[in-house]
This record gives C-alpha cells, structure tokens and sequence, in this order.
C-alpha cells in the first residue's frame, strides 16, 4: 500500500497559498537561484528561504533527517570546492592568496598544500548558499502539500489526467520505497545480515548488497503491477476524468503567482546585463 | 433479469503467456442473481485465474490464449472494455492494500466514479451512499494507511460498491482479518446478497463461510472442477484434510479412519533459564503514542506460544522487540540474558528465528537453496552443516526437488514456505512465526506446523496467528493481547474458556474450541477434531 509524507494541516505562509500557486513560486525562485554566483544576491535568497523554512510550522524534530542530509551534504560539496578549488575556474579567472596551509608531513616526498584564495573561499559559500537554499526550499514541499491533492495539483498545473495521477503516485512511491527498504532490511538482519560488516572492493560489496536491493526492487515491480491492476478494475484511463476536489485560486495566490514571475524576469534581465556575477571583496 | 445466470461460464480454458501448461480448463458452471458462491481449493489451483478471466483482467491485462465464453447478464463481455466490465462487476482483492489508491478514505471510494467522469454531485451522492451501507461513514476523512485491516477491507468494498456492479467478486476477503472483523464481513456479504448482489467469493477459510449459507460451493483441483454443487455435497465429496470443514463434521468422518498421530512438541535440551524476558517493556512508534504497556513475560524451553489478538493490538510489535528490531522506550528485553539494547539483531538471531509476515520482503537469491543457505552462511555455520540444515528445511515445508528453482518465481503459498524454511535452517533455539498460516491453504498448513513441531532442534516456538484452531491444536500457551498489552497468559485450556474475554479481544469461537470445551474435563487438553473423534 502506498504511503504518504508526514502532512499535517499547519498555521504556515507556505499553507497560506493555493498549492498550485506555491509550487509556481518555487520553481521561479528555484531558477532565480541558479541565475547568480554573486553571495551577496545568493544571501538573500538564503534568507528568503530561511524565514520560509522557520515560518513553516514543521518542528525540528520532524524535519531533523533531511535537515542533517543538506546540512552534511552542503558542508561536504562546498568543502570539497574550498579545498580542491573543482568548478571554480569555470567562474573566475584569477586568484588572490590568502594564506598557504602545508602539512607537516610528507607522502612519498610530496607534501599536501592548500593555498586558500578569497576566489576559492567565496565560491564555496555560494555553493552553500545555494544549496541551502535549494534544499530546505525542496524539503518543505512533502511536508506541506497534502497528499490527498496531490493529482489535482497536477492536473491543475495543465497536466493531462495520466500524467497527473502519474505524477500523484510517483510523490507517494517515495515514502513508501523508504517503509519498503526498512522492512526488508528488518527482515535481512533478522537472519544475521549485516550491513555493516560488508567487505571486500566496490564491486563485491554491490554485490552484498542484494539481499536488500532485489527484495526491494521486486516488491516496488509487485506493487506497480497491484495498482495497476486496481487502476484498471475501476476504470482508470478511460476517457476524460472528474476530479472530485476542487482547487480554488483566490487573490493572494495570482499575487504570489504574478510576484513568482517577475522575480524571475527581475533576475534573469539582472543575470542578462551582468548583475549577480562572481563577486569578491576586493 | 432473475431468470437468466448473473454469471454464466462455458468451457472457460486459460493458459498464461510464459506458461506452457493451461491454468484453468474447461471450466462451466453459472450463478444466478442474488446467489453466493464460494470457490474453494488448494493454492495455485486456479481460483485467481477464474476472477481474472470474469473481472475482464484475463485477457485485457495479463496476455494469453483463452477459450470458452463468459456471459454477464446473458451478455458476451469478450469485446467490452474494462471500463464497461467494471461497471458489472466489481472486484475486491485478498488483501485490501493492494487495492487501496486514495490516501484518504473519501478520495478511495471517489476513484472509481471519478474515472467515469460522473457529476461531482452524484460521486458524493454514491460516496456517502456506500459509506453508510457499510456503517463507516464516520471513516470519511480518515487517511487511508491509518486505518485497522478491518476498516481498509470495508472501504475497498465501498469503492468498489460505489460504481453499482451487480457481481461481487472477492478474493480471499477473510486472510487479515482478526475472527470478530472477519464474522462482519461475512455477515455484509450474506447482507449484499440477500439484497441481489451476486457474489462469487474465493476463501480458504471454508468453515468460516459455511457460517452464512453459500448457495452453491465449486471446489478447484489443478485447474478443474472437482466439486460443483452445494455445502453439504462437499464434505462428502473432499477429504476433511484438504479443507477446513466445522469440527462436527470432521468428527463424523474421522470416526471411521484410523486416529491421527500425536504430535507432541520435543523440545531441544536446553537451560532451565528464561530464553526471552520482557520486564515492563513499554513502546511508542512516536512520541506520545503507546503501542506497548509495561509488558512482562518469559519465554521459557518448552513453551509453544500462541500469540492471539484483533489487528493492531500490539502482537508484531512485542515480537520484534525480542529479536532487538525494536528497542522498549522503557523497560528491558533480555535474550538469554543479556540486553537487547547491547547486542545487534544478527547477535539475537542466533537464539530467535523470526518469519516475517511477507516472504516477498526477504527472497533474493537466485535459487530455493541458496535462499536457505543464506541464514546460515550469515550465522557462519560450516558448509557441511548448511547442506544438512538446508535440505531438512526444503524437506519441512514440502519443497523437496524445488532446490534449484528461483524463489520469486514460485506462488505466494510456496514463496511463504521458502521464508519459512529460510529461517529453520538457521537452527536457532526459538522459532518465530508472524502469521504463518496466511495466504496457505489448509493442507499445506497444517503438514507443514505438523513438521515443525516435531523438530528436535527449537527449545520454544511463538507464532502469531487469527486463527484461534491453530492456538487450540499446537499451543501449550496463549498470550491474549489488547490495547499494547497482556490481558492473558496461561495453557490453551484456561485462557480460551474465557468466552467473554475473547469477545472483548475481538475472538470469536470457532466450532473446534466449543467441541474441545465440551469435552475437556475427559480429555485432560485440547486436540484436534481428528483426535477427539477417538475419544469416548
């Protein structure tokens, strides 16, 4: 059976607004986003999202998971970009030494050097930025849009009926490959499997990791086949559907929708005659 | 309309596609309306099959050559839509999940009206109409996977109900539910027909139906008829081993055979000690909730438990607190003394071997043998001793000549046999079974519990069962659970003369229990109606 996202009715801006409206917000505010390298453009919207994130009503500790995932993995990306400088040459041609970090020890006659530049150091926190604020504006999308709409959103955007119940239990099949892949793992360390005792190269430790991957993948095909044979016996796809729920567009959301669209024409004239472009403190 | 068959079937022949052999063959027989009848038979006999050729699955979805004519309302379905034939017929699958879409209980019972393209006036019209026939309108705004196995059957009935089929197929509606649910859907459906709803129903739990006088019974054997007629033709027709017939009858018919053997559980020697000990061991699944109340119990060498109690009352949730899958919010679970806290589940396995409920979230491998040797190998037994351990598993559970075959092609009945003897070939002390009886039809069930308690391996053996027979013809013990906790520990013949309180647990008594009650002060203990058949 397919399970949903933990939704719950909140007091939230985000819950403010017509689902449709919101996600067209999101996806302009998205590609805003991906206009500039400049920090300064990229706090905002880190800040944007941020007040978005606290304003959302969902506690702490129910967001901690995905929270500690972008946290860990924004860290991860924008560290690895100081340290190895990967990507940046694509966005600035010269650098201004800040300071040189060599080890203390050598490997095979080669000792390890860092020369930290301001061009290396800001184009790591652009990084963080961006993913930060990417992320925690993707993660409240399960959170906040109820399950029970999540065809008519679709169907709503202009999608056809297919591609909308389509796209309503592909949100679904998410949280429920998550409940499948424990109770297989459940089941696995119940006849002594360990995961954390996998050895030997790449390869061989893919390997190991059948008992969780086949079950899984079978029961995800199992269950495919089981909704689409419940689909078929009540004649989905026959024609042209009614949707019983209605969405309602009221003022705030054409706002929301209409203030969505100019930030995105507002931010890619400015990305267009240059604004927003890698910036460093010179 | 009621003198021509609701459902009329001739010379009805399928072979699938990949299968070389025909799953069901010249099959005829018809219902009319207003008649209920129950198909019964072995596991892969061809019941499935059937409702898939009548529900227009056969051939629109699942591809192969088909002869023969099926006639709905006198009308040949062979050139309709699946559309127009779900509009005739509605179908409930065996197990509710597998059928329910909406995520909540309104946008469920809407689906199928809503792919009609109906005005939305009449969808809530025909939505409130069908959640008050079932009595769950209060159900209404509930998320579908919050609700108990009970609810989720009666609201994958409404959805069905809702788009006015005449014919009611059902496929094994009884499988999860506890007896009390079960007892209601039974009644709803005598209700649905003696309304002029016709009602083809597939179930094993054959007794269970008598309860409610099916009109007719077509008893299936590898794809044929073998029986085609009324209740009362049946139990002189098919051997009481092969289905679940009332306790009554067995007794009459065994009387003439030879006694059954006495099976006695042996257990391994083994320490006096606890092997498992729960003390006050409370659970919530989040904050706030609590599944589990200050539960305290042994289990000791010896002991064959019978863990009985309605859908979600705590049952799996206590089990695999002692396996370590789930660690108490307080309290403590020793395995063999030591804490579960501290030990890893591989550590438990070693002392508990847990079956799952569902093989297909455990079967990987490419072959039955090394699905089995899989437990083992884990365990690091040697190679000579998974050989040994391997094939008297394959031999338990009927599988033997299977070894080379790949687990996640055999049916559902053989896969749940496979997970079965994945976990005995593991040799551990205790043997756990989370509903081990589900989805197998009598014969097989009852062989294979036979096998396993006569194993000279386990030193304790728990299983989770509904099926209250199965606790009066194994059980030493039964554990009574409700509401998150133990409302009753003690021998088969203290905890279940206790009529009232398994009415407050949602047990209802079979024809078996109230034959062993009547006859316990001779017989000392329960037995199964074979047995009490010899007994004066």
């Amino acid at each position: 059976m397919l399970v949903t996202w933990r939704y719950r009715k909140r007091k939230s801006i985000i819950q403010w607004f017509d689902p449709r409206a919101w996600l067209i917000f999101y996806a302009c505010f998205l590609a805003c986003t991906l206009l500039f390298w400049d920090v300064r453009y990229l706090a905002v919207f880190g800040v944007v999202s941020l007040a978005i994130l606290l304003s959302s009503g969902i506690r702490l500790m129910e967001m901690r998971r995905p929270l500690m995932f972008i946290a860990l993995f924004g860290i991860f990306y924008s560290g690895l970009t100081f340290l190895t400088g990967r990507g940046g040459m694509e966005v600035y041609q010269s650098e201004h030494l800040i300071t040189r970090l060599a080890a203390g020890f050598t490997l095979f006659g080669w000792q390890p050097v860092i020369n930290v530049t301001l061009e290396k150091a800001f184009f790591s926190l652009g990084i963080f930025l961006r993913v930060f604020s990417l992320a925690s504006m993707t993660i409240l999308i399960p959170y906040s849009l109820n399950p029970a709409q999540y065809g008519i959103i679709f169907r709503g955007l202009g999608m056809p009926d297919k591609i909308a119940y389509a796209m309503d239990l592909t949100m679904r099949f998410i949280p429920t490959f998550g409940r499948d892949f424990m109770m297989t793992m459940d089941a696995q360390r119940a006849r002594g499997y360990e995961l954390e005792n996998l050895r030997g190269g790449l390869i061989n430790q893919v390997r190991k990791m059948a008992p969780l991957i086949v079950p899984v993948t079978i029961h995800a095909i199992i269950g495919s086949e089981d909704i689409i044979d419940a689909m078929d016996l009540r004649a989905f796809g026959v024609g042209p559907r009614v949707w019983l729920e209605q969405l309602h567009y009221k003022r705030r959301d054409i706002a929301l929708i209409v203030f969505g669209i100019l930030l995105f024409f507002v931010c890619g004239g400015l990305s267009m005659f240059g604004f927003g472009k890698f910036w460093v403190p010179l | 309309m009621g003198h021509t068959p609701a459902v009329f079937i001739e010379n009805l022949s399928f072979r699938y596609r990949d299968r070389q052999e025909l799953a069901i063959r010249d099959i005829s027989f018809q219902i009319m309306p207003g008649e209920l009848l129950l198909l019964a038979g072995a596991s892969g006999c061809g019941k499935t099959t059937l409702i898939r050729c009548i529900n227009g699955l056969i051939p629109r979805s699942y591809k192969g050559e088909i002869s023969g004519r099926i006639l709905l309302h006198d009308q040949d379905t062979s050139k309709f839509t699946l559309a127009r034939i779900s509009q005739i017929v509605g179908t409930v699958l065996q197990d509710p999940e597998r059928q329910i879409l909406g995520t909540r209980v309104m946008n469920e019972v809407a689906f199928g009206l809503e792919n009609l393209a109906l005005s939305r006036d009449e969808i809530t019209e025909r939505i409130n109409e069908s959640l008050d026939y079932l009595g769950i309108k209060h159900l209404r705004d509930r998320e579908t996977f919050n609700l108990s196995g009970g609810e989720k059957q009666k609201v994958a009935l409404a959805g069905v109900l809702a788009m006015h089929p005449s014919i009611l197929l059902l496929d094994e509606p009884l499988a999860s539910l506890d007896p009390a649910s079960a007892q209601e859907a039974l009644r709803l459906i005598r209700q649905l027909t003696d309304q002029g709803m016709t009602v083809l129903m597939v179930e094993h739990r054959v007794e269970d139906v008598f309860k409610i006088n099916p009109d007719c019974v077509l008893f299936m054997e590898q794809g044929q008829i073998r029986y085609l007629g009324t209740m009362d033709g049946l139990s002189k027709v098919v051997n009481y081993h092969e289905i679940k017939l009332p306790a009554p009858l067995i007794l009459e018919r065994a009387a003439s055979d030879p006694p059954p053997q006495s099976i006695q559980f042996q257990p391994a020697i083994g320490s006096p000690k606890p092997l498992v000990q729960f003390e006050e061991v409370s659970f919530g699944y989040e904050a706030g909730s609590t599944v589990l109340k200050g539960i305290s119990l042994a289990i000791n060498r010896g002991d064959v438990i019978a863990v009985l109690g309605a859908n979600g009352a705590g049952k799996t949730t206590l089990v695999k607190h002692a396996i370590g899958l789930l660690k108490p919010k307080a309290g403590r679970v020793l395995v063999e003394g030591k804490d579960t806290r501290h030990i890893s589940v591989a550590q438990v396995a070693k002392t508990l071997g847990y079956v799952f409920q569902s093989p297909s979230h455990m079967l990987f491998a490419p072959t039955v043998y090394e699905e089995l040797a899989f437990g083992p190998t884990n365990l690091r037994h040697d190679p000579e001793a998974i050989r040994k351990e391997v094939q008297e598993a394959i031999d338990i559970v009927n599988l033997t000549g299977r070894e080379k075959d790949p687990p996640l092609a055999l049916s559902f009945g053989q896969q749940k046999r496979v997970s079965i003897a994945a976990i005995l070939a593991m040799q551990s002390r205790i043997l756990v079974m989370d509903e081990p009886t589900a989805g197998q039809d009598y014969r097989n069930y009852m062989e294979f519990m036979d096998a396993i308690l006569q194993l000279p391996n386990f030193e304790a053996i728990l299983f989770i069962t509904h099926d209250i027979d199965l606790a009066v013809i194994y059980a030493n013990r039964v554990l009574l659970v409700d509401n998150g906790q133990v409302v009753a520990d003690g021998r088969p013949e203290e905890v279940l003369r206790d009529l009232d309180l398994l009415s407050a647990t949602r047990l209802v008594p079979t024809s078996l229990l109230k034959l062993n009650l009547e006859r316990v002060e001779t017989t000392g203990r329960f037995l199964r109606a074979e047995a009490l058949a010899h007994i004066q």
